[in-house]
């Protein structure tokens, strides 16, 4: 096999030189689209199917949807001494009885102040992993808001965000420790 | 990019296995499978050698081979002078002597910032150290991809892919680069490395979370996960095109999260939690139409692509943990994959045949299985944690973070767990969640 090869060294020197030349492609740089108009709701076209204008298409961002509330800063929301946290056990995201209690005094504290809207941060120990966090963390901060709105607070007063993993209040990699991040917490802003 | 092809090696034969060809097999004998290569200094054949290439491309490339696993480096340095057959016959009988199957040796033709190498392969067990196949390669002395690579490690990583390909039939992966996070918890910024660690480049600067980058199929953007407007939203930017904006890709309320693109690079699946709970979507890249594939109580989440595009493996607690799951490419024909353990961070092998995901037991370690469920098995135990593998475009490595060491950091292994696992991160960051890149164009 090999040997063959070397016999065609210098041929396939000159004519490769002459097929690299040739064919010097490089994929055509799209133009910058940093701020893209509302999606299109153009149906998503089957997999393997020709397009060969796609690539060089500039790619709109998939945004809110069209009449949707913007989302509050999260930097605009402040902690405030009454809204208590709770707690989670690991890898899960129901509320615990000793917990519900937390909640529903910091209902009555939202009733109480309904000029504020609150937002609800879902929080995560290390262990699992982050894209996996990420998601639990919603569904803490989901399940903490759901409870809130049983309790007669109004939806539109509430925002979650999941912040995985990333925002350990405790560092060391003990339970005591990880029980501490698992949690939800509470910020208020004026209406 | 910086440098270009001027010749190719011979041709290779039309079909070769991925093992080296039968002839190097037969010679090692002792049930080692590795092909034995010497590269010896390169020579300077015309002009002044100040950036030390005649040492350093043999060195770097011989670290490649070394890597890629199928190869064994022999030792020694020996100069061959220019023009001198008579002398570069008794250094391949020496090498020959030492047990080497192959050599590799370069000619270095510089003349100011133009430096051109003639890389010549040998045949070490052939009676006249035949020669077997040659390439020139063309290199312009300028930066290479990124701020922080060097280009003559580049060049030494594309002489190492060719070696490579002409005696497996693929190319080898040196020639690729290595996305992560650095930082710890609350302060992760994405960089931009070679594949063996070197030339670290920021690619992120905006002092918030950035997490999950993933490259895209043609290796020119990575998409990610950024908390910069403050949500967790999905991004993308550009590596080798410093003055290109990021791009946003999705900023739904709720969670847009855990990227992985379609082989063809025309879709994303993602994850997104706009419509109350963590689900996978598909994003068509180039309108932002979104199409849901996941209609579940639980959390889905983490998708990964078959080769094919065909199928979609992903992480739902539906069976009480996280498992792993396969669904169609539509959604439909769901089945679990993985049963008993707590289990995330699917990836689908670019060669379709394995899937790898981590274990959680206490500690977390690397598993692989077969698409089909079967051969489950560990691929790390005992040292530390270990998760977020990403493959290598060749589908025999990975690259994977563990704490094995104390902290977070970078490693890279051969898939057969018997090799030598390599760390290529190190220093007092935490080194997370690696991408490896496509074959660089």
């Amino acid at each position: 096999m090999v040997t063959r090869a070397a016999q065609l060294t210098m041929m396939s020197l000159l004519l490769a030189g002459l097929m690299i030349t040739g064919c010097a492609k490089r994929p055509a740089t799209t133009a910058a689209s940093a701020a893209a108009p509302a999606p299109t709701a153009a149906p998503a076209p089957a997999p393997g199917s020709s397009s060969s204008g796609a690539a060089a298409a500039a790619p709109a961002a998939a945004a809110a949807a069209p009449g949707q509330a913007p989302r509050p800063s999260p930097k605009e929301f402040m902690a405030v001494a009454a809204l208590k946290e709770v707690y989670f056990d690991f890898d899960k995201y129901d509320i615990r009885p000793e917990d519900a209690k937390t909640l529903d005094a910091n209902a009555a504290w939202l009733k109480s102040n309904s000029d504020n809207l609150v937002l609800i941060e879902g929080h995560c120990d290390e262990r699992g992993t982050n894209e996996y966090n990420l998601a639990l963390g919603e569904r803490r901060a989901k399940a903490t808001m759901n409870y809130l709105v049983s309790q007669g607070v109004q939806t539109n007063r509430i925002t979650i965000i999941s912040y995985g993993e990333e925002r350990p209040v405790c560092t060391e990699k003990t339970e005591a420790c990880w029980a501490k991040n698992r949690r939800a917490a509470f910020l208020v802003k004026p209406r | 990019m910086v440098f270009t092809a001027v010749g190719l090696w011979a041709p290779p034969p039309p079909v070769r296995a991925q093992a080296p060809p039968d002839v190097y097999i037969n010679v090692t004998g002792g049930g080692s499978t590795k092909l034995n290569i010497a590269l010896p200094d390169f020579t300077v054949v015309s002009g002044s050698d100040a950036a030390g290439l005649s040492r350093l491309l043999p060195t770097v490339a011989g670290n490649d081979l070394t890597l890629n696993g199928l190869f064994s480096v022999v030792a020694g340095t020996e100069r061959i002078p220019a023009n001198n057959p008579e002398a570069l016959q008794q250094t391949w009988a020496n090498f020959a002597a030492a047990g080497a199957h192959a050599a590799a040796h370069g000619l270095l033709t510089i003349r100011g910032d133009r430096v051109e190498a003639d890389v010549r392969l040998y045949d070490l067990t052939s009676p006249q150290f035949r020669m077997i196949a040659s390439r020139k390669f063309d290199a312009a002395a300028t930066p290479a991809h990124t701020s922080g690579s060097d280009w003559r490690r580049r060049l030494a990583h594309k002489i190492a892919d060719e070696i490579v390909l002409q005696f497996t039939g693929e190319k080898g992966v040196a020639d690729t680069k290595i996305a992560y996070v650095v930082g710890p918890a609350g302060a992760k910024e994405i960089v931009v490395a070679d594949y063996d660690g070197f030339g670290v480049t920021p690619v992120t600067r905006n002092g918030t979370i950035n997490l999950s980058p993933v490259w895209s199929p043609d290796a020119r953007s990575i998409a990610f996960t950024s908390f910069m407007n403050g949500y967790p939203d999905l991004f993308r930017l550009f590596p080798f095109e410093p003055r290109r904006g990021t791009q946003t890709l999705a900023s739904f309320f709720g969670i847009n999260s855990s990227p992985a693109w379609s082989p063809d690079g025309q879709y994303l699946a993602l994850t997104l939690s706009k419509d109350g709970n963590p689900e996978i979507y598909i994003l068509t890249v180039a309108t932002g139409a979104l199409h849901r594939l996941t209609r579940h109580a639980s959390i889905d989440t983490e998708p990964t692509w078959s080769p094919t595009g065909q199928q979609i493996a992903f992480v739902s607690d539906r069976a009480g943990q996280p498992r792993i799951f396969v669904m169609d490419r539509d959604g439909s024909n769901v089945r679990q994959l993985t049963n008993g353990g707590f289990h995330t961070q699917p990836r689908w092998s670019p060669k379709g045949d394995t899937i790898v995901y981590t274990q959680r037991e206490g500690t977390h370690n690397l598993w692989a299985i077969s698409p089909g469920g079967t051969n489950a098995r560990p691929l790390t135990s005992g040292q530390g944690d270990n998760q977020g593998a990403t493959w290598a475009p060749d589908g025999r490595h990975i690259a994977f973070q563990s704490n094995r060491s104390g902290r977070w950091q970078i490693y890279v292994m051969l898939l057969d767990g018997m090799s030598t696992t390599t760390q290529i991160t190190s220093g007092a960051a935490e080194s997370t969640s690696p991408s490896w890149s496509p074959r660089l164009p």
